[in-house]
Order: C-alpha cells, then sequence, then structure tokens
C-alpha cells in the first residue's frame, strides 16, 4: 500500500505574473480514484504534471512512502490527452517499449504486449499502425502502454477530453475496470462533472488565479460500481443526481452567471 | 431505421459542402485545366519552338542545335560513347560519386543535426561553423579542396558533400527540435534514459524531417557535379559536358543537360517514394 503525496505546492511558471498552482496538498493511495476538475487555467494538469515529476514545483515537495520525487518515473505512469504514442511504432511495440525500457526480453514482451492489449479490449489489433487507430483505440493503447510500466500509480491527464461522447462512456467503464482490483492509485484530471462523479472515490475541484484547491467531495459512486452495480442504474440514482449539481456548484463558484 | 436513414441524409447534404470548398471560386462553373496540363502545354510549346526556330535556321546549329540531332547524339553517345565513355558510364561515375558524398554528409550531418538540436554545446560549436559554409558556392572552395587534397577521386566525393552537409545538418536539427513534448514526456515517465529518448523518440520523431533533408541535399549534390568534375576527371556527366564545350560539340552539352535534369527529377521522385514507405504517418496526426 503506497501513498502519492503532494504537500504544499507551488508552481510558477517564467513570464507569468500569478502562480500556476499556490498552495495545494493533495494524497492518493492504493485503491482510490482521485479525480482533479475545476474551470480552465485552475491548474489541475500542473498539479498532475508535478506528480509525474515532468514539473518541478517552486516550493513544496513530492514523495511516494515518505522516497522524495524529483524527476518522472515508471512508478508514477502518465496517459496524456495527446496519446502521446510513437506512430512508428505498432499498436504492440507501443506497449512493448514500456515492456522493454523494464528490461524484458524480446520473446516475453510481444506476449506481455498481447495481454494487455486484451486488457483495454484491443484483442489482435496489435498490428495495426497507430495513425491508423481511432481516437478512443489510441488511447485505450496509451492505457496499455502506461499499465506496461507496472507503475503504483497511474496518473490521466484529460485521457478522454478528445473523444466523442459514446466513446468516452465506453472508455469510463473501462477505466474502472482497470481501477477496481484495488493495486493501482489514480490520479485523473478531467472536465466533465459527471465523469469525475463517477470515477473518483474523491474529487478535488480546483479554482483558477491562483490555481489552488478549493474543494474535496468524497464520492462513493465508483465503489458501487467495483461491488457489481452498473453504471447505468448509478447514473439513474437520485443521490447522482443531487451530487452532480453539488459538484457542478462548486466547480462554477465565484465566477458571475 | 428511420434514425438511420435521417442521419445520412444529413450527410450527404454536407458532402458537396466540403468537396466545393476550394477557393477562389467561380460563379459559373466551367471547365478548368489543371496545373499539370499546363505544364504540359509549356513543354510541348517550348519544344515547338525550339523545333521550328531551328528547321527555319533563324539560329546556327552550333548555338542551338535542332532537338533531332541532340535526339540522335543522345542514342549516339549511349552506343558508341564521347571522350572515351559510353553516356551510361559517364552517368554510373557521376551517380557514384555523389551518392559516396550522400553517406559521408549523411554520417556527418544526422550527428551534427542531433548535437544541435538537443544541446546547448553542440548548437554552440556546430551552427556558425554550417552557416559560414552553407553559402559558399563549390567553385569557391573547390580549388582549396584540391590544394588539400590533390585531385584524385576523395576530393571530387568531398567538394560534393560539403555542399550537402549543411542541409542535412539543419534539417535533423529542426526535426529535433519540433519532437512533440508530451511525446518525451511518456517517454520519460516509462522510465526511458536520455540515451533511449534520443533512440526511440528523438531520431524516429525527426525522420520525416531528416528525409526531406536528404532530398535537399541530393538536389544540391546533384547541382554541385559539374564543378566537381571540372579537375582531372576523366568520366563523369560534368566531365563530359565540359570535354563538348571545348570542342564546341553542342549538341552534345545540351543532350547532358536534358540528362543531369532527367536524372535528378527521377532521383526527386524516388526519396518521394522512399519518403511514403518509411515515414508513412507523416503528416497524417
Amino acid at each position: 500500500m503506497s501513498t502519492l503525496l503532494l504537500s504544499n505546492i507551488a508552481v510558477r511558471y517564467t513570464g507569468q505574473p500569478r502562480p500556476a498552482v499556490e498552495g495545494a496538498s493533495l494524497s492518493v493511495a492504493h485503491g482510490e480514484f482521485v479525480v482533479l476538475t475545476g474551470r480552465s487555467g485552475c491548474g489541475k494538469s500542473t498539479l498532475l504534471n508535478v506528480a509525474a515529476g515532468l514539473v518541478l514545483p517552486e516550493r513544496g515537495e513530492v514523495s511516494v512512502d515518505g522516497r522524495l520525487i524529483e524527476g518522472p518515473g515508471a512508478d508514477r505512469a502518465v496517459v496524456f490527452q495527446s496519446d502521446a504514442l510513437f506512430p512508428w511504432f505498432s499498436a504492440r511495440d507501443n506497449v512493448a517499449f514500456a515492456l522493454r525500457l523494464r528490461g524484458i526480453g524480446e520473446r516475453q514482451r510481444h506476449v506481455l504486449a498481447n495481454e494487455l492489449l486484451k486488457r483495454v479490449r484491443l484483442e489482435g489489433l496489435g498490428d495495426k499502425p497507430v495513425w491508423e487507430m481511432s481516437g478512443g483505440m489510441r488511447q485505450r493503447v496509451g492505457l496499455a502502454r502506461a499499465l506496461a510500466a507496472e507503475p503504483d500509480f497511474l496518473l490521466m491527464d484529460e485521457p478522454l477530453g478528445a473523444l466523442d461522447a459514446l466513446t468516452r462512456e465506453r472508455m469510463q467503464t473501462l477505466l474502472l475496470d482497470i481501477w477496481a482490483p484495488g493495486n493501482l492509485g489514480v490520479l485523473m484530471v478531467t472536465h466533465g462533472i459527471e465523469e469525475a462523479l463517477l470515477l473518483g472515490t474523491r474529487v478535488v475541484v480546483m479554482a483558477p488565479d491562483p490555481g489552488r484547491i478549493a474543494h474535496t467531495f468524497e464520492a462513493g459512486f465508483s465503489r458501487r460500481y467495483a461491488a457489481g452495480e452498473p453504471v447505468r442504474s448509478i447514473k439513474a440514482d437520485r443521490a447522482f443526481a443531487a451530487a452532480r449539481a453539488e459538484l457542478a456548484d462548486a466547480i462554477f463558484e465565484g465566477e458571475p452567471a | 431505421m428511420t434514425l438511420l436513414h435521417a442521419e445520412r441524409g444529413l450527410r450527404d447534404l454536407a458532402e458537396p459542402e466540403r468537396s466545393t470548398a476550394r477557393l477562389p471560386r467561380r460563379e459559373t462553373p466551367r471547365r478548368e485545366l489543371s496545373s499539370r496540363a499546363i505544364s504540359a502545354i509549356t513543354i510541348l510549346v517550348a519544344l515547338l519552338a525550339w523545333t521550328v526556330v531551328t528547321r527555319l535556321g533563324l539560329v546556327a546549329p552550333l548555338f542551338l542545335p535542332p532537338p533531332q540531332d541532340v535526339l540522335a547524339k543522345f542514342w549516339k553517345v549511349m552506343s558508341q560513347g564521347f571522350v572515351d565513355a559510353t553516356l551510361l558510364q559517364h552517368l554510373l561515375a557521376s551517380l557514384g560519386r555523389v551518392f559516396a558524398a550522400l553517406v559521408a554528409a549523411t554520417l556527418v550531418g544526422i550527428p551534427v543535426g542531433l548535437a544541435i538540436g538537443t544541446s546547448r554545446i553542440g548548437r554552440g560549436i556546430f551552427d556558425p561553423v554550417l552557416e559560414f559554409l552553407r553559402p559558399i558556392p563549390p567553385l569557391a572552395y573547390l580549388p582549396l579542396v584540391i590544394i588539400w587534397f590533390g585531385i584524385g577521386e576523395q576530393a571530387k566525393v568531398l567538394v560534393i558533400a560539403i555542399a550537402m552537409v549543411a542541409p542535412i545538418a539543419l534539417s535533423t536539427a529542426s526535426g529535433v527540435r519540433n519532437v512533440q513534448q508530451d511525446r518525451l514526456s511518456a517517454a520519460r515517465s516509462l522510465g526511458a534514459t536520455r540515451r533511449q529518448v534520443i533512440r526511440f523518440v528523438v531520431l524516429p520523431s525527426a525522420l520525416p524531417s531528416i528525409l526531406t533533408g536528404l532530398r535537399i541535399a541530393l538536389g544540391a549534390g546533384w547541382t554541385t557535379l559539374v564543378a566537381a568534375e571540372l579537375v582531372a576527371a576523366t568520366r563523369g556527366l560534368g566531365f563530359m559536358i565540359q570535354s563538348a564545350a571545348q570542342f564546341l560539340v553542342t549538341d552534345v552539352v545540351v543532350m547532358g543537360i536534358f540528362v543531369i535534369a532527367a536524372v535528378a527529377f527521377v532521383l526527386e521522385f524516388g526519396l518521394r517514394r522512399l519518403e511514403r514507405r518509411l515515414v508513412p504517418w507523416a503528416g497524417r496526426e
């Protein structure tokens, strides 16, 4: 059971008058699905990049079980909105690349990569060039690649942001299925209010100018999914609608109507 | 079912919108010539003018031989040769030099471009060198190359290679600098070392740009050919043209120019095919 801890993070980009993030603290434990949400420019992606070690904070520190983080690492795999796949590799080789970095031999890479593709429901599509794939398929390859690193934490920066509504719903259940076994801590950035509620065990709302954490909600809907309740029945629940309204209020708080 | 049909109908409406979105638009639809057709007509008109001018005797054959003479010379040099070598032998000699130079320039240019694109020190060292070399015409440094390296084959290859290094290095550097930041981040967060990032992400990312650089370099090298074959060559298209000029065999000069142009065209075409094979993803994302 490890815990990823961000304490009192401040980030200021050069040339920007206000800090992108100011005094943000956050923890993600194994088995948790933490969702960062908020209006544009509230610093949620910046905070995720700090957790990934891709942005170094001006103040504050990031640690995993007390071990200080000073750069990116395979224990915190990242899924990007742009998918960041390597078009010169096939789908399988994109996944196998992460396995290769772990020092796994060629033959085993092939087998493991196929298994991972199966896990993200892309069975039999390993030879397909990624530039011929749809956005949803590419995002799944990116997910399989991140999982190939066998991370403790999965960090996702608006992974479903560029997908159409139907693909998005399918991907949400896929993400829940990946998370449900409980051997991963997930930190995800999203603009989607419903998505945040459905997926998150905790929903963290950030506010802009300067980017800071404004509210934190404990949400139990993804636990209900993990316990076997279908997504449709969860979304039809009155409690879901009420929580949705409450979350929307928190996100748009202080904004002129 | 009806819903599907409705959607289909909407798409059909949308379709012609997209296909006529060309600028500028004409009020009345009229058959227009493609620019390819206009190019073909231009070439035909030039050939016709050339034939008429020479047929009417308006220009002496010494200055402009008629097209059929040039064509006849082409066959004659193909079979019997000119200045002790057939056209094919001249061509192969020139191609051999250009490709040897391409290999040398690639071996130098890609690492230099990589250094410029990835490191502050590399950029500091190589940028001024390239900026110095790039604008110098080959004829200007030819004498120095001969003084240093003699009049052998390697000097000729070197003259061509110098002209090729800058385009290859600069294209590589620009390709390296334009690598998507997210791809670098992805590789780093998967645990790739700096060396692995360069090998598996930076170089393949830059490959489309590198191939464009090779294409430009090949053009530049081919342009330098005549200069390289100015001194102490016994074979080569450039050498053939110069010898012909000395004996005022104008039809061989004209024929040589056409052969050089045709080969350049074929090389360009071949490299574009190679690009499509090697980097099919380029420009499709």
